[in-house]
């Protein structure tokens, strides 16, 4: 059984369609980032996946049940870490995480809540109204709000937004934790490297279509695949005369030549036959970065076809 | 019993912040609080009530009942207050995802609000008595206009629902309790609608406030005259009200939350 199963999944406000056509499975245990911009539809499809929201067409699977049909058992399996923190501020942190304790019914609330505040460093905190708490003590303690409890599913929306440096390293192991204890953790982020770092699937999401799925590195791969040849020194200007005449875009820093996957193995072979001593031949690794502005220049390219 | 435990700690965290904010308290009790004592002792010798010259002493056995459902108004406020900022924050999205029965999580919101109207209209009352007011009614007829004051509290705050959710800020939720207050003061509330100009005065004697008044009055002091038709009136208004108030409220929130 998959954690989560989002087959043909549409949604429209209005006139505006927010996800089109949202097709893609979460392995139980695993982190899945859904990466896009602000106002892809990543908000969207965690509220309809967290029961919050009901999709216009398409089927949604949670641990085999469905979030709309089947919400009271769902529920349980579930937690939702929203954007915006939400707690009361007035209120202590122990008060704030003794409610929502009640309200998923712990058995032993104390020690629930020691094993959170302990999980996410807030144990010296507790106590504290958490309108005094920094901005990182408040995201740590909204996620141990959602933390509370046996949820086998939990939504991260964009958890580390706003938060500093330090903060945000703690929260990414906080989240391999998580994965780490056999839970499946379905992130939404803007940041690239957070969703590099952490996550074993990453979807892209895009006006709403998910334009590119699978591990970190085979979208690297499949993306942006580059190959850098470096030759003699002596042979440079031989290599570049062979490239083009034979057509093979490149570019090159003195020795080291760079050239698309496509065309990489044609180049080697070419310069090979021409007794070019080839130092070194390599796969290039790019970093989403990258390969999110490639999708981006990709989609703008079909946009002004 | 674990929806009843929800119920209780989703009430417990309302009524909780209602008592700790300083704003809520000045506004719901201390404010009227001031009032009756301004009334009572500023205008309440100029203000006739019982036929003869006025005086401070029957002005405020003629107005404390007024002012009690005064209080529970301005409550409301508060109640819608509390629920729109529960929905700006995303608290009623985490509260969705819980497993927690859909009704429990307005349900909670509605009896904290009558928990709250009721301990600020005790406040009011006693205020009330320590200036002199003396209830002249048996046990059952307090006990009615406690059931009374609940039909008028669950009212309103069904009418505070729907304002609340559709809101975009906590300072736009709580206007239409001025409407209220403003029924309240063109109405028998705080002083007899004969003297009334004749249009106001139509008015007044046909809006809802004034049957639920005269009759929380009579409910309080045996001593007051009043047709049973009133009392009638008085229930009729509030029975619609509350269904209408509930429907339009369960329309207004299961559009927006209620996914089946």
């Amino acid at each position: 059984m998959k954690a989560i199963e989002v087959n043909g999944v549409t949604k429209q406000f209005g006139a505006l369609k927010v996800l089109k056509d949202i097709n893609l499975t979460v392995e139980k245990g695993e982190i899945f980032t859904l990466l896009g911009e602000n106002g892809a539809g990543k908000s969207t499809l965690i509220n309809i996946l967290a029961t919050l929201s009901a999709q216009d067409c398409g089927t949604v699977k949670i641990l085999g049940l469905d979030p709309i049909k089947q919400g009271n058992q769902v529920r349980p399996l579930i937690a939702l870490n929203a954007q915006d923190t939400t707690f009361d501020a007035e209120f202590s942190g122990l008060d704030n995480l003794k409610l929502i304790a009640k309200l998923r019914g712990i058995q032993n609330i104390p020690a629930a809540i020691d094993r959170v505040s302990r999980q996410l460093d807030l144990t010296e905190f507790l106590a504290r109204k958490v309108k005094t708490y920094s901005g990182g003590m408040r995201r740590r303690l909204d996620l141990a709000m959602s933390l509370l409890g046996d949820a086998q599913v939990i939504f991260l929306d964009e958890p580390t937004t706003g938060v500093d440096p330090k903060n945000r390293l703690a929260l990414w192991q906080m989240i391999e934790a998580i994965r780490d204890a056999g839970k499946t953790v379905f992130l939404t982020t803007q940041y690239l490297d957070e969703a590099d770092a952490l996550s074993d699937h990453i979807g892209f999401i895009r006006d709403g279509v998910i334009v590119k799925y699978g591990t970190p590195a085979e979208i690297k791969q499949r993306v942006t695949a580059t190959y850098t040849i470096t030759v003699d020194e002596q042979q440079v200007q031989l290599a570049q005369q062979l490239l083009n005449e034979a057509h093979i875009a490149f570019t090159n820093t003195n020795a080291r030549f760079n050239l698309h996957a496509d065309v990489a193995a044609k180049a080697m072979s070419l310069m090979l036959d021409h007794h070019i001593n080839v130092l070194h031949y390599d796969r290039d690794e790019a970093d989403l970065e990258s390969v999110f502005l490639a999708i981006n220049d990709q989609e703008n390219n079909h946009a002004n076809d | 019993m674990q929806t009843i435990k929800q119920l209780n700690a989703l009430t417990a965290r309302i009524v909780r912040q209602n008592l700790t904010n300083a704003d809520t308290i000045i506004t719901v009790i201390a404010m009227p609080m001031f009032m009756l004592l301004f009334f009572v002792y500023v205008l309440g010798g100029n203000i006739a009530t019982a036929g003869g010259a006025g005086s401070a002493t029957t002005y405020l056995r003629y107005a404390l009942p007024g002012f009690l459902l005064l209080t529970m108004a301005m409550g409301s406020a508060y109640t819608s207050l509390r629920i729109n900022n529960d929905r700006t924050s995303g608290f009623l999205n985490r509260l969705h995802s819980l497993p927690i029965p859909r009704w429990v999580i307005l349900g909670s919101h509605v009896l904290a609000s009558l928990i709250f109207m009721l301990l600020a209209e005790l406040a009011v009352f006693v205020v009330g008595l320590i200036m002199g007011y003396r209830v002249h009614a048996t046990i059952g007829s307090v006990l009615l206009f406690v059931g009374l004051s609940m039909l008028f509290g669950l009212a309103i705050t069904l009418l505070a629902i729907p304002f609340s959710l559709k809101a975009d800020n906590y300072a736009s939720a709580g206007g239409f309790s001025y409407v209220l207050l403003m029924l309240l003061f063109v109405s028998s509330a705080l002083m007899p609608t004969k003297g009334m100009a004749k249009a106001v005065q139509i008015f007044a004697d046909h809006q809802p406030m004034t049957p639920i008044v005269n009759t929380a009055r009579k409910l309080l002091d045996h001593s007051v005259s009043l047709s049973h038709n009133t009392s009638i009136i008085a229930g009729i208004w509030l029975v619609a009200g509350i269904l209408i108030f509930a429907v339009l409220s369960y329309r207004v929130y299961a559009k927006m939350y209620l996914t089946k």
